[in-house]
């Protein structure tokens, strides 16, 4: 999109003072979203994103700039005025721009771009249809379309250049239950980075809409949780959410660097259950949280986060590496141009364990079944979190009993972690969107069915 | 961009009418931690939104590349959009109200007149006030960011509209640790005028704050008597005000659908959305549709009005548009607040039996359900015993139904609060809520 020599001479002009650490970032995205409500079209939008970020930096601290503009005269511009922020002479850095080459290693195969909106639109219909003939309850359904394509350029002042092209697509769906007391809304949203093909050679889109509904439905003849503390079992797939939130966050280098971490200089320690092994990795084939490479660059990896029990790694952009004195872990991401990057997840999970999910079950003489978790938050510096159950159900002498509404998980990530007494063996992943300091970015969450032995559960139905 | 040529190129590929909405932004943050400059931000962006009528039906496109080549491709996405739309709700483009409200103080030059540099010695020397405070503060993040929106509109109906708005804030995350336990406060100010970034204050509601909550721990389960402070009814709030939503009502997902003229909360509720007040980037006299903004109690005495409205929705119930028709959002409040009534947060404390003081929700993204009203989220805050407060109580639960919680207000104080999405509150006196803790 810019000339190697404009983004080399970009990257010079921001040198031009004290600075020794230079990153330009260029990102032309196309994306289409489409709505579908009350079994008809609402709206389908194209929008095309372009920008550049300019990042300046020395030893840890650094500064950002962003613009849409491609004119060689505002970049220049752009990299001067950030450049004052490190007064003094020229560190004399040299590199020159060498592209490294090594394809997409998330080859998709029906570009978006080839499709036409019929076509997409026909998916949306397709969802439509099979959630409402899931049930005549189903008195509502709102799906959304979205795919895109974000290629982006990232140079920097080592030498750094790569091109790297992300596709994406999702299908979401909320199937709304009501009777004449209540309405409960059931929710599903398969994605990856995939094209078209992703429809028809990875997910079934009427299997998809039906679990909406089923949730939905599920959850309309439920009763109110009651409020106490006591086991609870957290299925996989999104249930790996509670690991993602809980403490993925807490090992991003964003909250360790400072010391603001609970898991802060906790590096070869005992963190977790010996049964729970921790794993972040962007390489994961086609996966919604991969990429080639990260958001600055480095090609993109597997992070083993806790083995055994024991923290082995966190996550590790380039300035907070200078700041940790620890290597990079090429977890570097953002949203688009208008964030400059910071350590971020991709695709995290809590590693498959041995028993089954059937032995967790029948171990739990009385407890809470999370079988679908709902978002949630955590504050990082008290590790306090909290997520909401969409879709739960008792467990009363090791069988799944009646099913609750309303419950919402209360606790704190490191003592949660030490309180996982079974890891099953049924690793499955879900997609989310994660936001934090650099934006809104597709990450990955997962996990086998795992028991923690306790937890506050909060819910309406009265204490336990 | 030429828009004219985007505006004929428009009408000679068969677009009826067309509609531009083109926004300029600038925006400038810094933040602070340790002495050192951790965060420093400068950008200019621009976005244009295109809207066109083709065969009945209202495309849209965005884009950010605004060089003249790319007029054609804005003109087939409009034309594309369209024909892919089944609703059949009528669409048209606005040729704009008579009079549009002259408003005051919602762009306010000291935000540039004041230097960065002058910005960046403030943010240092807030970092530097907080940490003097008390000594179990160990760690403090402080922030500044401004930023201005200069919004034009235009129409193939003749209707031409712009307004430039700005707002700054400041603010500081703070982590207090006694030893044995770690809490962390938010505190800030928002304003467009730099001269309402008061240092000294700042910093002692954000000590104050951060401390206070330290060796909190959770508290026996039960009914109390809740007394929400001003920060937590805002963010409770913040997650339901979809059910004032025409078009949540129209989707049959707003519980105060047909409640036109019901009670639908205490006398003492009253529900206002104000797109006239000052020092608000939501402030305007016209919204993104380009219809003149209206100052409204959607809830007047706890009896409900009416809602807000986009042309859309206000169409197809045969009125007129209250001029809440915003880009991204469909139909969005401007300033929208829980009005102030004369009670004093100390009073309200004072006439506590036994209960607790809620000062922060956390979660309410996913553990409120504004179509069902209920929620069911994690808390900290005080007890209250005999008009006292008692200890910081934290990792608790409450859960109820906000309705029955908006028909529960026994007092609304004085202190009205607002949060970063401009929604606001009072703190609000609860007959009880259900705890949920040890």
């Amino acid at each position: 999109m810019l000339e190697k020599t404009l983004i080399e001479k970009v990257l010079r002009e921001a040198l031009t003072t004290n600075a020794d650490f230079a990153e330009v970032f260029i990102e032309d995205k196309f994306q289409t979203d489409a709505t579908l409500l009350s079994s008809k079209i609402q709206g389908v939008n194209n929008s095309k994103e372009f920008g550049i970020g300019v990042r300046v930096g020395k030893g840890y601290q650094s500064v950002y700039g962003y613009t849409n503009s491609p004119l060689e005269k505002d970049l220049l511009k752009l990299a001067a005025d950030l450049a004052q922020s490190f007064p003094g002479e020229p560190v004399g850095i040299e590199f020159s721009l060498e592209e490294m080459k090594v394809g997409n290693l998330h080859p998709v195969k029906i570009l978006p771009s080839k499709v036409s909106i019929e076509d997409k639109d026909n998916l949306l219909r397709r969802a439509d249809k099979a959630a409402r003939e899931y049930s005549e309850e189903i008195n509502q359904v709102q799906s959304r379309y979205q795919d895109y394509v974000q290629k982006v350029w990232i140079a920097n002042s080592e030498g750094t250049y790569v091109q790297d092209t992300r596709v994406r697509t999702r299908l979401a769906i909320a199937a709304i239950a009501a009777n004449d007391e209540t309405k409960q809304t059931g929710f599903n949203g398969p994605g990856g980075h995939y094209g078209f093909e992703f429809y028809s050679d990875i997910i079934n889109v009427e299997d998809s809409a039906k679990e909406a509904s089923r949730i939905a439905v599920a959850m309309l003849h439920a009763d109110e949780c009651p409020s106490g503390k006591m086991p609870v079992v957290i299925d996989n797939e999104f249930g790996g959410v509670i690991f993602h939130e809980a403490c993925g966050h807490s090992l991003e280098a964003t909250s360790v660097a400072k010391g603001a971490s609970v898991f802060t200089g906790k590096k070869g320690e005992l963190i977790a259950n010996p049964l729970v092994s921790a794993v972040d990795d962007g390489t994961i084939p086609n996966a919604w949280g991969s990429a080639t490479y990260d958001d600055e660059g480095n090609l993109q990896k597997k992070r083993q986060l806790i083995k055994d029990g024991i923290l082995t790694s966190y996550m590790i952009d380039k300035l907070n590496a200078i700041r940790m004195n620890d290597e990079p872990t090429h977890s570097g991401r953002r949203e688009s141009y208008r964030y400059a990057p910071t350590s971020r997840m991709t695709n995290t999970y809590i590693d498959n364990g041995e028993s089954t999910f059937d032995e967790i079950i029948e171990s739990t003489k009385f407890g809470l079944y999370a079988k679908k978790m709902g978002g949630g938050s955590v504050n990082p510096i008290t590790g306090d979190f909290n997520f909401s159950v969409s879709e739960g159900y008792m467990i009363r002498d090791g069988k799944i009993a009646e099913a609750v509404k309303g419950a919402t998980l209360v606790g704190t990530g490191a003592e949660t972690l030490l309180k996982v007494d079974m890891v099953g063996n049924n690793l499955a992943t879900a997609q989310g969107m994660c936001g934090s300091l650099s934006g809104s970015i597709p990450t990955d969450v997962g996990q086998p069915t795992i028991r923690v032995s306790e937890i506050t559960v909060g819910g309406r139905g009265g204490t336990i | 961009m030429n828009f004219d040529k985007l505006f004929k190129v428009a009408s000679s590929k068969g677009i009826e009418d067309l509609q531009i909405y083109f926004i300029d932004s600038n925006e400038f943050e810094i933040g602070v931690f340790k002495n050192e400059l951790e965060n420093y931000t400068i950008a200019n962006t621009q976005k244009l939104s295109v809207k066109g009528i083709y065969k009945g039906k209202m495309g849209t496109v965005t884009t950010e590349v605004l060089t003249d080549d790319v007029i054609d491709f804005l003109v087939d996405s409009v034309i594309a959009s369209a024909i892919a739309i089944e609703s059949e709700d009528e669409v048209f483009i606005y040729e704009g109200d008579k009079e549009y409200k002259k408003i005051e103080g919602i762009y306010n030059e000291s935000l540039n007149n004041v230097t960065a540099k002058q910005k960046i010695a403030d943010t240092y020397k807030l970092e530097e006030l907080i940490k003097s405070k008390d000594e179990r503060i160990k760690m403090v993040q402080v922030f500044y960011g401004d930023g201005s929106n200069h919004v034009r509109i235009r129409n193939s109906k003749g209707l031409n509209l712009e307004k430039l708005v700005n707002d700054g804030m400041m603010g500081a995350q703070v982590v207090a640790n006694d030893g044995n336990d770690q809490r962390s406060a938010f505190e800030y100010t928002r304003s467009n005028d730099y001269s309402d970034f008061d240092l000294e204050s700042l910093a002692t509601l954000a000590a104050e704050k951060a401390v206070a909550l330290l060796g909190a721990t959770p508290c026996e389960s039960g009914e109390y008597e809740i007394l929400l402070t001003k920060e937590a009814s805002s963010s409770l709030l913040a997650p339901h005000v979809s059910m004032f939503s025409a078009e949540s009502v129209q989707k049959n997902v707003s519980l105060l659908k047909g409640k036109v003229g019901e009670v639908v909360g205490s006398s003492k509720i009253s529900i206002v959305d104000d797109p006239f007040m000052k020092k608000s980037v939501r402030s305007g006299s016209f919204d993104d549709e380009g219809v003149a903004t209206t100052y409204k109690e959607l809830v007047k005495d706890g009896v409900l009005t009416g809602f807000m409205h986009n042309l859309k929705t206000a169409k197809k119930d045969g009125i007129k548009s209250t001029g809440n028709g915003f880009i991204g959002g469909g139909i969005s409040p401007t300033n929208l607040y829980i009005k102030p009534g004369i009670f004093k947060y100390d009073e309200a404390v004072k006439s506590m039996k036994k209960g607790i003081i809620i000062t922060d929700l956390a979660g309410t993204h996913s553990g409120a359900n504004p179509i069902s009203g209920d929620f069911s989220l994690q808390a900290s805050g005080f007890l209250v015993e005999n008009g006292k407060i008692g200890r910081p109580v934290a990792l608790i639960t409450v859960a109820g139904n906000y309705l029955d919680l908006l028909k529960d207000v026994t007092q609304v104080c004085d202190d009205l609060k607002f949060n970063f999405g401009y929604i606001g509150s009072p703190s609000l006196l609860i007959k009880s809520l259900m705890v949920s803790g040890l």
